[in-house]
């Protein structure tokens, strides 16, 4: 592990639909405790070892519900002042492409940690490849359909990240480390023409072109969107 | 028991039967014009099948019998998973046997065969076969851009020197539809006989799958088609570089041997997706020459 590398923590928060015309996109709603979804989906980490924290949001959802202002004040209240809220003007087609321009927008280098903004999760994160998993019979209530699962070997090594087929107890719970940044967008620069492509995609790529790729076990997971 | 669906592509019937404890599967045609072309499968099969290579298996065939109403083929029936059940499963491990497997089977192939001369007359006379067959079909005959595929097809066949590519061994047609997955064990069916008897003419088959998706194009079920793409592009970089690194005649003839092959396939292409598919992917290769 190169110390001096920048290790930085994306959460993309873009998504768009429809729905969100008339009614805030859920990962800005607050909690019982007046912390927006997205913001509690990172404070499970140490956010100590980040160098640099992103935001990722919409213009459009930032002008009608002032979503950039909401999350500022969050993020002073909390005392967080390395957090950076990147506006992109127009939607992205996937999550990955999400990433890849907040990527390009803030040049963002060394190892990146993307959070899923509607999961929660207490973890160890380090800047090594990895993805965060939690064992399915661990959830009271889980709809399986929705998630993708991780096959682990003996050597802790992942084997396999595949969307939505049950092929392990471990899925996995929305956190993903990739120790160099050139590596995530030299593959999806590869694949990005193929349609909608998701982040196991990317990190079943890597797998097969010989990446190593760790399982980050994660605890107190709690999926936001049940 | 659950009984795995079995398809024939040939337009050959298909039947699994239990006899005892054991189901066998009885491949049937009826055509005439298919009897002789049957048996020859089912010999290549029979005499393929006493092969011993890591991880690769050929069911073995038990009885090919003939009479005036038809011809059937009897072979052990394997409880397997299909190309895409496989790939949509198949972690960077499986993936990487399934290359060894490949490229392991090929060698075998290469080995059994000799490096013969075959002349360039042969792959000329095809071409001038095809292209008939090409332009009196209805779906092609008329089309401005198929018309230029052939002519540009026919300069570089007409140049197109005599051959030097081992000669022997070959499956015939070896892609991910006529392979079988079970774990880590491949099974090859569907033998066919080839216009030159190469494993060069399996590589083509083979990395028509993997380079240019063909057996992908002709899955109608839904499926993870990003997923697939990905392991097929690995194993076709994989295939590629090996064969092309060890082998002159590789480096040589892939080009004009896989753009015969989708010829062969045009030839007989009537749905609209398969002809844009097959334009698009002819127009390509002929850019490499």
């Amino acid at each position: 592990m190169n110390s001096s590398k920048n290790f930085n923590l994306i959460v993309p928060a873009a998504a768009d639909k429809a729905v969100y015309e008339e009614r805030m996109p859920s990962v800005f709603m607050m909690d019982t405790e007046g912390t927006m979804r997205c913001v509690r989906s990172i404070l499970g980490l140490n956010l100590d070892v980040f160098d640099n924290i992103y935001f990722t949001i919409l213009r459009k959802h930032a002008e009608r519900y002032d979503i950039d202002a909401l999350l500022s004040l969050q993020f002073r209240r909390l005392g967080l002042d390395k957090v950076k809220i990147v506006i992109l003007d127009e939607p992205t087609a996937t999550q990955a492409e999400t990433i890849v321009r907040t990527i390009k927008t803030e040049n963002i280098d060394g190892a990146i940690f993307i959070k899923d903004a509607d999961s929660y999760f207490k973890a160890e994160i380090y800047p090594e490849n990895g993805v965060s998993v939690y064992p399915l019979e661990a959830l009271e209530l889980v709809d399986p359909r929705h998630k993708s699962y991780v096959a682990v070997d003996d050597m802790q090594h992942i084997t396999n990240i595949i969307e939505k087929r049950i092929v392990s107890n471990l899925f996995s719970a929305g956190g993903y480390c990739f120790e160099n940044v050139d590596d995530f967008m030299s593959i999806y620069d590869k694949l990005s023409d193929l349609g909608n492509i998701y982040l196991s995609h990317l990190i079943y790529a890597l797998l097969l072109d010989g990446h190593l790729f760790r399982p980050v076990k994660v605890t107190d997971y709690q999926d936001c969107n049940i | 028991m659950e009984i795995i669906e079995v398809k024939g592509h040939s337009g050959c019937e298909i039947d699994v039967k239990r006899e005892d404890k054991s189901l066998f599967v009885y491949k049937t045609t009826r055509d005439p014009g298919y009897f002789n072309r049957l048996v020859r499968q089912g010999k290549k099969q029979e005499q393929a099948s006493h092969i011993e290579l890591q991880h690769i298996r050929i069911p073995k065939i038990h009885e090919i019998t003939r009479n005036e109403r038809e011809v059937r083929l009897k072979m052990d029936y394997v409880y397997s998973r299909n190309f895409v059940e496989f790939f949509e499963q198949a972690g960077f491990e499986q993936v990487a046997y399934l290359i060894e497997a490949l490229i392991m089977y090929l060698e075998y192939e290469i080995s059994g065969s000799k490096n013969e001369t075959v002349e360039s007359l042969i792959v000329k006379d095809k071409f001038n076969d095809v292209k008939k067959k090409t332009l009196s079909n209805r779906y092609l005959a008329g089309d401005i851009e198929i018309a230029e595929i052939m002519e540009r097809s026919e300069a570089i066949f007409n140049k197109l020197e005599d051959m030097e590519m081992p000669v022997g061994v070959c499956h015939g047609d070896l892609t991910f539809s006529n392979i079988l997955f079970n774990g880590n064990n491949y099974y090859l069916i569907d033998f066919l006989d080839s216009f030159i008897e190469s494993p060069l003419l399996d590589i083509v088959k083979l990395r028509q799958d993997t380079a240019w998706l063909w057996s992908q194009l002709m899955y109608t079920k839904p499926c993870d088609t990003i997923r697939l793409h990905i392991a097929f592009k690995k194993i076709d970089d994989e295939i590629n570089a090996y064969f092309h690194e060890h082998y002159d005649w590789y480096r040589k003839l892939y080009n004009p041997l896989q753009l015969m092959n989708f010829l062969r396939i045009l030839q007989y292409a009537h749905e609209p997706k398969v002809i844009d598919y097959l334009k698009h992917s002819i127009n390509e290769q002929l850019e490499e020459f």
